[in-house]
């Protein structure tokens, strides 16, 4: 009777308050780090080797006079939760990508499957272009939207036939398409970058391309491009609740021993 | 001014509704406006779907037009599956209230798309026949690990790998369950905590390719 009281009287739904607790406690932890961030405390942040990689891929590609492609997979669409954010991720590498191309006069052919994401990625080729001082070299063709996933991947694949790109990005949400890809561009020589966040995906992307963002490196991207404090402030903050989480997993595992439910009973919450 | 608005309003738009949403997620009561916000997400995909129809038909119109090398015969087709679908569609639609009731709708989505698909999806087996080639090369002791772990995990699942060892499909299940499992849990962690920085930042207006900004603008 007291419980059904309790629960009754409860704001918050059963089951989700130390999701809430962690969430709120990640937010803080970020807004700390990119205020300091801001404020000009050094945050180190190592550069990852597939942004790295990227100048030297797109240098290929203008060096063998030959185009460059990105998609950025059909696992779902921009409103979806999981699947969304890397969507969005990988439009932000592809403007970091369109820049380089811009600069070096290097044809990028973008294949974008996702109807929703077509308004943004064309904005942002066109800023990029734009930033580069050179809007008339966008153009919306360089855009290839292709609906559904069997027609896409048979249109990726005879694209690698017919214009046999020098170097292939594969970075976003990605299904079954991601091995499909990597291999069609291992045909044909390419140099690849990929990078999902999809746990499902990542050992055919780590197979058949040269370099690989893993998880969260799809997010933190940015970071080693543009130093920019707030993506490097919520890195540091990340790092810290990696550390809390590592602690949490300790402290259950000895509680577990002396068959303690403290800290399961509280992680249901 | 009227840019830096736009781009006010885009961030305003996105924090509200990442409010709602975060309310609606954690707190208990009904909380309709959020569910209202995901009808007018829903009609506002359906309309730039009919868009995103329009503007494709157009473009193709203008293939042909103009005769583009290459590309106008593919323009004519497009339109010409194009209209038999959508018209075979919405007379099963109007006559019976259900597209694939129409003999010709329903030919053309089982047999033509999804035998296509499927073939497709089957061919996959061999693209990953190909990495695994490539991945379980033993080129140094990390992929000779990878080696001998993907060997049990192939025999595990493979109906002879138990009748060669008893052991196999134990050591197999052991590599998926106690191996595999946790490290893809840990990306799986890592990548949350990544969606939610980008999330915040999204929030706060300062993830700038969220709004089609790029780097060092």
């Amino acid at each position: 009777m007291v419980k059904k009281e309790e629960e009754n009287m409860a704001i918050i739904i059963s089951g989700r308050g130390m999701a809430l607790v962690i969430l709120v406690l990640s937010y803080i932890l970020f807004y700390v780090f990119m205020y300091l961030g801001r404020k000009g405390r050094e945050i180190p942040v190592r550069t990852l080797p597939p942004m790295a990689a990227i100048p030297e891929g797109i240098g290929r590609a203008a060096e063998m006079g030959r185009p460059v492609m990105f998609t950025p997979g059909i696992a779902g669409d921009l409103n979806d939760p999981t699947q969304g954010p890397q969507v969005l991720a990988a439009i932000s590498i592809l403007g970091y990508i369109a820049r380089e191309c811009a600069r070096t006069g290097v044809k990028l052919d973008v294949f974008m499957p996702i109807p929703t994401a077509l308004p943004l990625t064309e904005e942002t080729l066109r800023t990029a272009y734009m930033a580069e001082g050179k809007p008339e070299e966008f153009s919306p063709d360089m855009i290839h939207f292709i609906a559904g996933q069997s027609p896409y991947l048979t249109a990726v694949l005879g694209y690698f036939q017919r214009e046999r790109p020098a170097t292939n990005f594969l970075i976003g949400g990605f299904y079954y398409e991601s091995v499909v890809m990597g291999e069609g561009g291992n045909t044909i020589g390419a140099f690849q970058i990929g990078g999902t966040a999809n746990t499902h995906q990542m050992p055919f992307l780590v197979a058949t391309c040269d370099y690989v963002l893993l998880a969260e490196e799809l997010y933190a991207a940015g970071a080693s491009i543009s130093k920019d404090p707030d993506i490097l402030g919520c890195l540091r903050g990340e790092d810290i609740m990696k550390f809390i989480l590592i602690a949490l997993m300790i402290i259950g595992f000895l509680l577990g021993f002396a068959r303690n439910p403290v800290l399961i009973n509280a992680l249901r919450w | 001014m009227a840019e830096v608005l736009r781009r006010e309003v885009v961030y305003l738009i996105t924090a509200i509704v990442t409010v709602i949403m975060f309310i609606e997620f954690f707190f208990v009561g009904t909380w309709n406006v959020a569910e209202e916000l995901r009808t007018w997400a829903t009609i506002i995909a359906n309309i730039s779907l009919g868009l995103g129809a329009v503007r494709l038909l157009s473009e193709h119109a203008k293939n042909i037009q103009k005769r583009r090398a290459g590309v106008w015969p593919f323009s004519i087709w497009l339109w010409i599956i194009f209209l038999i679908t959508i018209l075979s569609g919405l007379a099963g639609y109007v006559t019976t209230h259900d597209a694939m009731k129409n003999p010709l709708y329903n030919w053309l989505f089982r047999w033509p798309y999804t035998s296509l698909g499927q073939t497709l999806y089957a061919i996959t087996g061999f693209y990953i026949f190909s990495a695994a080639y490539r991945a379980f090369r033993a080129r140094n002791i990390d992929a000779a690990l990878l080696l001998i772990a993907g060997c049990f995990v192939i025999l595990t699942n493979a109906p002879i790998g138990g009748v060669i060892w008893g052991g196999i499909p134990v050591i197999g299940r052991w590599f998926l369950d106690y191996g595999q499992a946790p490290a893809m849990r840990c990306f799986l962690i890592v990548a949350a905590f990544g969606m939610l920085a980008y999330g915040f930042r999204a929030l706060l207006g300062r993830e700038r390719g969220f709004y089609g900004e790029v780097a060092g603008e």
